[in-house]
């Protein structure tokens, strides 16, 4: 069997609400993709199409070339986490790894493995209920890894993880892919894929607004901006935007700059005679790419974030900010 | 060694796991929903509250029954070894060796009380004049026409449902044959019996009962039964004993047979004639005997005869069953085994987890079979030794509240129908269980669930008091608490009218046609059950 996912033309409508549009996609073997868009852009609903638990209105999604459903061990064929809460508090994490072992046949000793594996321990023998998200989360990871299936589906792993559990995970997704497993990760949170993701699908309001490596993401979405640090912000923004370039201020002493290579930036500050500390050019994080893409999709806008400062392209609130500050 | 090829594969390439192919047939996930059952303590302790319940209400109940034992006789045991009832008007005389006794109904009325459909008239070959002795007849009944019956228990119709039948007994060594015969001329056998152990000498001749009347006055939740002797009245005419060699007795004996509390008519030695005349005394004094009791003889000469009959020749009716009362507690226990039955399905939806389950296993519908065996099993099992321990420690509870023999024989769980009752009960709570845990999978909520299976369950028996009789006796045959049926350990019979009260949970049907209603209600919601969760997103 294949390591990989096929989504082709997916469609699936909630009553009145389109939840996910003519989305088609590869997961291909060997690497971590990411699966990334705000809330309700319809990860979750895709997810659970490719795991036969959603019959989709439209489209197909095959794991290895096959319908989900059409697996009789699958488990073996594929992992996932869809929601680390889903399980009985009354039952210790141990018996919840049990009947999903029994119930495709593997091998008690695949429990005790897994458990090990995500660093529950001793935790597995004690009631889900007292458990914390974080440890849910592994007890998930743990269910998902059962059946050393070929293909993983995550949904939001990282949710809930202390920054040790971060790391572990991102270190567990990258050693995933590198056995040549195909990894599907979602996220509401760029940041969360950062260091772990080689290619992102973007998704907003169900459809797929990129299907791009992470490099080439990050490249596009850079374009050719300065960061610019300088004590004398207002001038140094009036001088820059009389010159043609679009200035977004960051904070009180930064400034990023589009338009004008670095050089440019440094000749006319230069000639006006103010002081700058740093000039660099820009390299915009992987959430600041994100926002990029997704700021028309978004369902939901974030009233103050960081989307005015990252890719603020409009002169008149550039002016604005520049007249209070003057 | 085989090498198995499988087309959805666990070849997994690089990343493959190496955990090898293993078939997952139903098995598997029997076994997985036993983890999931087991897993959970509060559901054990669900169970345990309905074994707790079961066995103490089923206490209760023998120590809060009560039966007066009065002084009456024990009751004349059949030729089957069950309670009879046998006391009718006994027109005989001995016929020896083989032979035939005719005779024409041309009338039957009841005199004394309300008609009863089961009233009897007819011929009778018996055993002497024992109570409870072996007997075979042929006999017209207001109700259901002519009737062959035998030994209490044996009930054939004939063909002719009213006018005025020709009826025929004949015996041949210990086979007797009833016929019966519109003109008297040409005759249809209608039954034959081989009485065992018939003595060269029994008795023959005409016999009237007239069975007890039950009046029913419902109210609600307040339901009383008074029960009155009637008496009836029948002619025959055509009267003839033929002996198969030599003549028939000269003298006939009028007697009242098993009478309790009436006096024994003295007609030793009467005349064909003497006691036919009306109002002639033949011996029946009692404080009970209507004067219409005395309209009764032996044939005259031309063969024609009266007789007045009371009482009935049948099967013992007992009201009381024990073994239904010893697992009266079912009822009770039933509500913890209709909640768990709801919750192993509804806890999975409520948390989502029914996803991870449907994502181990894509066949749903095997998903809720499994569950379902898995659900039964468990509580077929603790339900068969819950019911057991309720009927043995509530035997010396109902000893005290004077339910003893003679009248209640002791009963062992070896025996048939306490078995019966003691197993369906078990397979009424499996059943349940899965009508629960289907309507759980159907509604995807426990309160929904468990709200209608208790209404279907307990309900019916609670409000059957405030319906109509015919609708409440509908409804308690019609829903799933039909099933209780099986507890019921008496006998019925056809031929013996009983008052069925359906606010005593008494359900008309057999105990076997109960459990199918039961389980065809639980059939069609565990396919509808399997057809949504096919059909529905998890």
């Amino acid at each position: 069997m294949e390591a990989t996912i096929e989504a082709r033309g997916l469609r699936k409508r909630y009553g009145g609400t389109v939840a996910v549009h003519d989305l088609s996609f590869t997961v291909p073997a060997g690497r971590v993709t990411g699966f990334v868009g705000p809330n309700g852009a319809g990860k979750s609903t895709t997810m659970r199409m490719i795991l036969g638990l959603d019959a989709p209105d439209g489209g197909t999604a095959l794991v290895g070339g096959r319908p989900y459903r059409s697996l009789r061990t699958p488990l073996r064929a594929v992992g996932a986490l869809l929601d680390a809460g889903a399980v009985h508090p009354g039952r210790r994490a141990r018996d919840h790894l049990l009947w999903m072992a029994h119930s495709n046949g593997l091998p008690t000793r695949r429990v005790d493995e897994v458990v090990e594996q995500v660093g529950l321990g001793a935790a597995a023998r004690r009631r889900t209920g007292g458990f914390s998200l974080g440890m849910r989360q592994r007890l998930g990871i743990a269910a998902a890894l059962l059946g050393d299936p070929p293909v993983l589906l995550l949904d939001e792993p990282v949710n809930g993880l202390d920054p040790e559990g971060i790391r572990w995970i991102r270190g567990l997704l990258r050693s995933l892919a590198a056995q040549g497993r195909a990894v599907l990760v979602s996220s509401h949170l760029m940041s969360e894929l950062e260091g772990s993701a080689d290619h992102l699908l973007v998704i907003g309001r169900g459809r797929l607004i990129a299907d791009t490596s992470v490099a080439a993401l990050l490249a596009t979405a850079s374009g050719d901006r300065v960061a610019l640090r300088t004590t004398r912000r207002a001038e140094a923004m009036e001088l820059l935007a009389n010159a043609g370039a679009t200035v977004a201020a960051i904070d009180a002493e930064t400034l990023t700059v589009s338009g004008l290579t670095a050089e440019s930036v440094v000749t006319l500050l230069t000639a006006r005679a103010l002081p700058f500390s740093e000039v660099v050019a820009h390299r915009a994080s992987l959430e600041e790419a994100y926002l990029e893409l997704t700021g028309n999709a978004a369902e939901f806008t974030a009233v103050t974030g960081p989307a005015e400062f990252g890719a603020a392209a409009d002169p008149a609130e550039v002016d604005a900010t520049a007249g209070r500050e003057a | 060694m085989t090498t198995t090829t499988t087309p959805h594969g666990t070849d997994l390439g690089p990343a493959g796991s190496g955990l090898g192919t293993s078939r997952v047939g139903f098995g598997r996930l029997v076994r997985a929903e036993w983890t999931k059952l087991r897993s959970v303590p509060r559901w054990g302790l669900i169970m345990l509250a309905a074994v707790g319940l079961t066995i103490l209400v089923s206490l209760l109940s023998a120590a809060g029954s009560s039966f007066q034992r009065d002084s009456v006789a024990p009751p004349p045991v059949g030729p089957h070894g069950g309670q009879v009832e046998d006391a009718f008007r006994f027109v005989h005389q001995p016929l020896t060796g083989d032979g035939t006794i005719t005779a024409r109904v041309r009338e039957l009325v009841a005199v004394e009380g309300p008609d009863q459909p089961w009233a009897k008239a007819g011929l009778m070959v018996k055993d002497g004049t024992a109570p409870g002795a072996r007997y075979a007849a042929m006999l017209y009944t207001p109700g259901h026409g002519v009737r062959w019956q035998t030994n209490f228990v044996v009930d054939r119709a004939g063909t002719i449902a009213r006018g005025e039948p020709w009826l025929r007994l004949t015996r041949a060594g210990a086979t007797v044959t009833g016929y019966e015969s519109t003109d008297g001329t040409t005759w249809r056998r209608v039954g034959s019996v081989e009485l065992a152990g018939l003595p060269a000498t029994a008795e023959v001749g005409l016999f009237v009962a007239s069975p007890r009347a039950d009046r029913v006055e419902r109210q609600f939740n307040a339901t009383s039964v008074t029960s009155s002797s009637t008496w009836s009245t029948a002619r025959f005419d055509d009267v003839a004993v033929r002996p198969a060699t030599g003549q028939p007795a000269a003298n006939w004996t009028d007697e009242a047979i098993g009478m309790t509390g009436l006096a024994k008519p003295t007609a030793p030695g009467a005349g064909p004639a003497a006691p036919a005349a009306p109002g002639a005394p033949d011996g029946l004094d009692g404080p009970d005997v209507p004067p219409v009791a005395l309209v009764s003889g032996a044939p005259d000469a031309t063969g024609a005869s009266t007789v007045t009959g009371s009482g009935d020749v049948a099967p013992r009716a007992v009201d009381e069953d024990l073994t239904r009362m010893s697992l009266s507690g079912a009822l009770i226990g039933l509500l913890p085994i209709v909640a768990l039955g709801a919750l192993f399905i509804t806890a999975e939806y409520r948390r989502g987890m029914i996803r991870t389950t449907f994502a181990a296993s894509p066949r749903r519908g095997r998903v809720v079979l499994a569950k379902a065996v898995v659900l039964a099993g468990v509580t077929f099992v603790v339900g068969l030794v819950t019911c057991a321990t309720a009927f043995l420690v509530s035997q010396p509870g109902q000893r005290e509240s004077g339910f003893v023999a003679p009248l209640f024989p002791d009963r062992s769980l070896t025996d048939w129908p306490v078995l019966r009752a003691v197993v369906g009960t078990a397979l009424v709570l499996a059943l349940v269980a899965v009508l629960s845990l289907a309507l759980g999978t159907v509604l995807r909520r426990s309160a929904g669930a468990i709200t209608v299976v208790v209404l279907l369950m307990v309900l019916p028996q609670m409000v059957a008091g405030a319906l109509p009789l015919t609708a409440a006796r509908w409804m308690m045959r019609l829903l799933p608490s039909a099933g209780f049926s099986i507890q019921q350990t008496n006998p019925r019979y056809e031929h013996v009218a009983s008052v069925c009260l359906p606010e005593a949970g008494c359900v008309p049907d057999s105990p076997w046609l109960g459990l199918a209603v039961l389980t065809g209600y639980v059939a069609v919601a565990v396919a509808a059950a399997c057809w949504l969760v096919r059909r529905r997103d998890a």
